[in-house]
């Protein structure tokens, strides 16, 4: 029984999306309820492991070539899978009934539906993987359902662009993925997470490789939790369903770099260098998202720049150490941000997909229920006291203040900034008058929608707390979130930069909303803070083009000269000059018809007679 | 639990049976000979699950000096039944075209012995996977061969199948005479027909290696004939383009399967001789590198889809050969080149048959086996069009199919082996290969079609190629039931290597 529930939780999303894909695809209710049992099926199975709380590994040989190679598809269930699976299952499961509404009157719901049960099943994969082969097949597999689901709207350029554009940014750092899987495969020996941590000391014995292997695997994580250089992927992602943005783009998808980091963490520990790359990238990473979240004017962007910063902030954790916290912040992060990006998609439903947020106002009337759970949300994700947030971000801060003070700066300006910019969001969505027709006429969505967001915001409340955390985390996993000694100053700072954050944009944008007389071209009131660099993302988008599009041309030049001397004239013309050769001799024994090829038969065995006899 | 010897007994019993059925009924509707050899192979195939293995046992004084029904025998004896059944299930679809090549006075009345025939290589193929001596295996090879001659030349009203049955014919023979004469060598050398008996003598031959070096070419020509192996590959174009494209299917799968396992077999004893050995594996490698070059460079230019079938052919013979090249140069192999040879013969039993089955329905309702024919088979028949993508990616080594996993053991066995000229010519020759089986995917899914009538696939033809495609798959993901199957008593041919 133990050893059979994570192969249902895995195989279940898989049998919904093949039984879908093959069979279903034509009726769209059958193909809802193959997809929410499936889900509902996996959440069930996840709640039984955690409350069982017990370790197994079960494997199944795959590839069997003697003790050259040697794979088996293998799951592995210990804390840290538990955890991970109860993100996965829950928020999925949630997603999965909001999106049977906010989808309803899609012409691909069963295509959706479809993608969303593959997506399932190669997060459960990644999560349930015993070891790096299987996790990295897995981690395209996400990679692969991510892009369908970005790419739903396909006949929308900017959708199929975005999808694009996620599909290739991740595969850059799969790339890296690859090769830190292959370098450490080629010392160890295995893939499997047990074998490495058993001979790791093979590893170890160099530490330049070890410091290489571990920051090619880190690509993966860079990719995938779209760290900085490879963010460029998440903000572009949000042209995707809003359902798509919560489950892959807040709690679950981006989360797998997280997870992985976490999972290998023993292969970066002894690297000094890697884990201080990984804090630095982090922490970059974390801060500058801040920075430019502070400038969007699109609701689900601001909130794509506020998981990328977050995600930075878990990397950072992993790098100084805190492994545990990163993790703790994961386990909260997903449920307020879930709900943050179900909130805006009620929004965006009710008001027939408008998206900035001066074209609203108000809703705090309009949308009372929904203004609720988003508040929550939101106090939750600026370190609120006594919200989940603040206990998460709190652990990683502390472990930054011992071992890093840049880190811990990084983070404590990171929340300062997030308190600003959140608070920005819900005083211009919410606060005000309504700016727009459609704002006016906001109202809160059908109990299928509703009741995910009420759900979302009393687990953005409890999760934090030691109890409900423990419970799932386990004694031994949680030992490890608050691993570090406690320090009062570090809970004080925290608080004044969530005070000082949330008062800075009350002060800023609440008379500017309430003055009608500031009206700008069409509905848009002129922003009091205006700093171009953030707004326009440091430019790095355009600085990418630049780069892209002038190594391109210079590359295409080149390769067009490669292509049409080297492989049109000498190759390809080469190759078909000898293959037209050989069918012309053909054609010329063919003359003899019988008696020709006879004796090109004869002639083979002279000419294998005199090399076999010479 | 049935002696294996019964499965052959029971072939050969049911070919008999149909051949007089058919020639004392007086129907002219012969489909229904057909669907009871399905019917009766699948049930043998489902008996080969209830037969106890027994091996040879050598001075026994039976029959069991020629015959051995150990386990690997029984997996290639599975895989000629369900090969028969596949080729039974084409010949099914092209009777309609068949019918117009025959002199006969009503539509199908001449196609009996098509349906039946089969039977006969059929019972070849699964004694030949038994045999452990000379003069047996001979006798299986010839009854294998001496069907086909028949079944080549079947549609008599056709010149291209004529010729092509002339051709099979006078070559064939040409090359059984090969054979013969080196077993006379063997025989002449050591004394004995028995293969293990040849190879503890020829181990502790002393003397000139000249004569056993001889007697190795005389077999390796004519089983380089069975296996289409250059510079004995002249005849597989004209007699895989002119032959009716069910018989296609059954050459390209059978007769080669056939040829490699009694290579296999022939090859073992000459291993044991080491001072040849180094000869032996060059001129092997020299073989199997120019299959490589010829089949699949050759195959890039065709348009007949039949004809780059048979180049693509001698192609995977290239890689067969390749691999069995590598046998004994490095020490460690990873699984034993029978296992990867068995392997790569029963995916490549998948796919080929999987292409001709796609083929043989498109050909019949468009009149013509050139890759145009293909044109917007994605609108015709979305289906078939998928199958073929299978087909073609399986050929070409695409990851999760059956053909990239034989590939895999292949390049897995030449790095074992270090020989770093067969490692590039076959990552050159993979590539082309996918060059010129994605002009038939791109064929289907880009170019508009040239005849818009839908194509419908008959019920049973449509179970055969989902099964192929399943299969496919399946064994491309898990292909361990197959592989545990030939290690289990694998031919001991890497062992005799050291």
């Amino acid at each position: 029984m133990e050893s059979t529930l994570p192969w249902l939780i895995l195989l279940s999303p898989l049998a919904s999306a093949l039984l879908i894909l093959l069979f279903a695809h034509r009726s769209k209710a059958l193909s809802v309820l193959l997809s929410l049992s499936a889900v509902f099926l996996a959440l069930g199975a996840s709640l039984l492991l955690v409350k069982n709380a017990t370790d197994t590994l079960t494997s199944i040989p795959w590839i069997d070539l003697g003790p050259a190679l040697k794979l088996g598809i293998g799951l592995k269930v210990d804390a840290l899978t538990r955890v991970m699976l109860l993100v996965v299952t829950g928020v999925g499961t949630l997603v999965h009934v909001y999106s049977t509404i906010y989808m309803a009157d899609d012409e691909g719901k069963s295509r959706f539906f479809g993608a969303l049960s593959l997506f399932m099943f190669s997060m459960l994969g990644i999560v349930l993987a015993d070891n790096l082969a299987m996790m990295f097949i897995f981690w395209e597999l996400v990679g692969v359902s991510s892009f369908l689901l970005i790419g739903h709207w396909f006949t929308k350029e900017s959708a199929a662009k975005a999808a694009n554009k996620a599909f290739l940014t991740n595969r850059i750092g799969d790339f890296g993925f690859m090769s830190g899987i292959l370098l450490v495969w080629s010392t160890v020996g295995t893939v499997e997470f047990a074998g490495i941590q058993e001979n790791l000391t093979k590893l170890t014995a160099n530490p330049t490789f070890l410091t290489l292997a571990g920051l090619c695997l880190f690509c993966g994580a860079v990719g995938k939790s779209a760290q900085m250089p490879l963010h460029v992927w998440l903000p572009d992602a949000m042209e995707g369903p809003t359902p798509v943005s919560a489950l892959i783009h807040a709690a679950t998808m981006v989360a797998a770099g997280v997870y992985m980091l976490a999972r290998i963490f023993f292969i970066l520990e002894p690297s000094a260098t890697a884990l201080g790359v990984i804090a630095a990238v982090g922490a970059i990473t974390a801060l500058m998202a801040a920075l430019m979240a502070t400038q969007q004017n699109d609701i689900k962007r601001i909130l794509a720049y506020s998981t990328l910063s977050q995600l930075g902030l878990m990397v950072a954790g992993i790098g100084v150490g805190a492994w545990g916290a990163s993790m703790f912040h994961l386990f909260t992060h997903a449920f307020f941000k879930a709900l943050l990006f179900l909130g805006s998609g009620a929004v965006i439903h009710a008001l027939h997909h408008e998206q900035d947020i001066w074209k609203m106002g108000g809703l705090r009337k309009t949308m009372p229920k929904t203004f609720l759970t988003f508040a929550i949300g939101t106090l939750a994700l600026t370190g609120m006291p006594f919200l989940a947030g603040f206990f998460s971000k709190e652990a990683i801060l502390l472990a930054a203040w011992h071992k890093s003070l840049p880190v811990f700066a990084a983070g404590l300006l990171t929340s300062l900034l997030t308190a600003f910019y959140m608070t920005r969001l819900v005083v211009v969505a919410f606060f005000g008058h309504a700016r727009t027709d459609a704002a006016n006429h906001g109202h809160d969505c059908p109990a299928g929608m509703t009741v995910p967001l009420l759900i979302l915001a009393v687990l953005s409340v409890i999760a934090g707390y030691a109890g409900f955390a423990e419970a799932i985390f386990g004694k031994e996993l949680f030992h490890h979130v608050h691993a570090a000694a406690p320090v009062a100053l570090v809970p004080i700072l925290a608080l004044s930069a969530f005070v000082l954050g949330t008062l800075g944009a009350w002060i800023l944008y609440h008379p500017a909303i309430k003055d009608p007389a500031v009206f700008k071209d069409a509905y848009r009131i002129k922003d009091p803070v205006r700093i171009p660099l953030f707004a326009n993302k440091f430019y790095i988008d355009e600085i990418y083009h630049a780069l892209i599009a002038g190594t391109q041309e210079m590359l295409a030049g080149f390769l067009g000269w490669f292509d049409h001397f080297i492989l049109d004239g000498v190759i390809v013309r080469g190759i078909c000059a000898i293959t037209w050769g050989a069918g012309y001799t053909l054609r010329l024994l063919q003359f003899g018809n019988l008696q020709g090829y006879a004796f090109f038969f004869g002639a083979g065995v002279v000419v294998l007679l005199y090399i076999l006899t010479k | 639990m049935f002696p294996p010897i019964s499965l052959e007994i029971l072939v050969l019993a049911l070919g008999f049976i149909l051949l007089l059925a058919e020639s004392f009924s007086n129907s002219t509707n012969k489909r229904g000979l057909a669907h009871i050899a399905i019917f009766c192979l699948g049930w043998i195939f489902a008996i080969s699950f209830f037969t106890a293995p027994t091996p040879a046992t050598i001075g026994a004084g039976s029959y069991w000096n020629f015959y051995s029904g150990d386990g690997v025998s029984l997996v290639f004896k599975r895989i000629a039944l369900l090969t028969t059944i596949g080729v039974l299930v084409l010949a099914l679809d092209y009777e309609a075209a068949l019918a117009k090549l025959l002199p006969s006075a009503h539509v199908g009345a001449g196609t009996g012995e098509f349906y039946i025939l089969p039977l006969f290589t059929c019972a070849g193929l699964m004694l030949m996977a038994s045999a452990v001596d000379l003069v047996m295996a001979f006798a299986a090879l010839e009854l294998v061969t001496i069907s086909f001659y028949v079944l080549v030349a079947y549609a008599r009203r056709s010149h291209a199948s004529l010729e092509a049955g002339v051709k099979y014919l006078i070559l064939g023979a040409l090359s059984t005479g090969f054979i013969v004469y080196g077993i006379t060598w063997i025989f002449g050398l050591t004394g004995e027909t028995h293969f293990t008996k040849v190879a503890e003598k020829l181990a502790h031959l002393r003397g000139d290696d000249t004569a056993i070096l001889f007697a190795f070419l005389l077999i390796l020509v004519g089983l380089g004939f069975k296996v289409a192996a250059v510079p004995f590959q002249s005849w597989v174009p004209d007699v895989y383009e002119g032959a009716p494209t069910p018989v296609t299917a059954f050459l390209s799968v059978g007769s080669k399967a056939a040829g490699f396992l009694l290579f296999l077999r022939v090859l073992e004893p000459f291993l044991g001789v080491h001072s040849i050995l180094p000869k032996v594996l060059q001129v092997l490698a020299l073989v199997a590198g120019a299959t490589l070059i010829f089949g699949n460079l050759a195959a890039m230019p065709q348009n007949s889809l039949k004809r780059l079938l048979a180049y693509s052919s001698i192609g995977h013979a290239g890689y067969l050969l390749t691999a069995i090249a590598c046998i004994g140069a490095g020490g460690g192999l990873l699984l034993g080149v029978g296992a990867t040879v068995g392997y790569y013969l029963f995916a490549y039993m998948l796919m080929t048959l999987l292409a001709f089955a796609v083929l043989t329905l498109v050909s019949v309702n468009s009149k013509g086996e050139e890759i145009q024919q293909f044109n917007g088979l994605s609108k015709r028949s979305p289906f078939l069009a998928f199958a073929m993508v299978v087909a073609m990616s399986s050929l070409a080594g695409v990851p999760l199919t059956a053909g990239f996993y034989g590939k895999f053991l292949v390049f897995a066995q030449i790095i074992q082996a270090h020989h770093w000229v067969l490692l590039s010519l076959g990552v050159i020759t993979v590539g082309a290969g996918f060059y010129y089986y994605f002009r038939v995917v791109a064929a289907m899914y880009w170019h508009d079609p040239q005849e818009t009538a839908p194509i419908t696939v008959a019920p049973l033809s449509k179970i055969t190629i989902s099964l192929l495609i399943a299969a496919i798959f399946y064994f491309g993901i898990n292909p361990n039931p197959v592989l545990s199957a030939l290690r289990t008593s694998a031919p001991s041919v890497a062992a005799a290597a050291h």
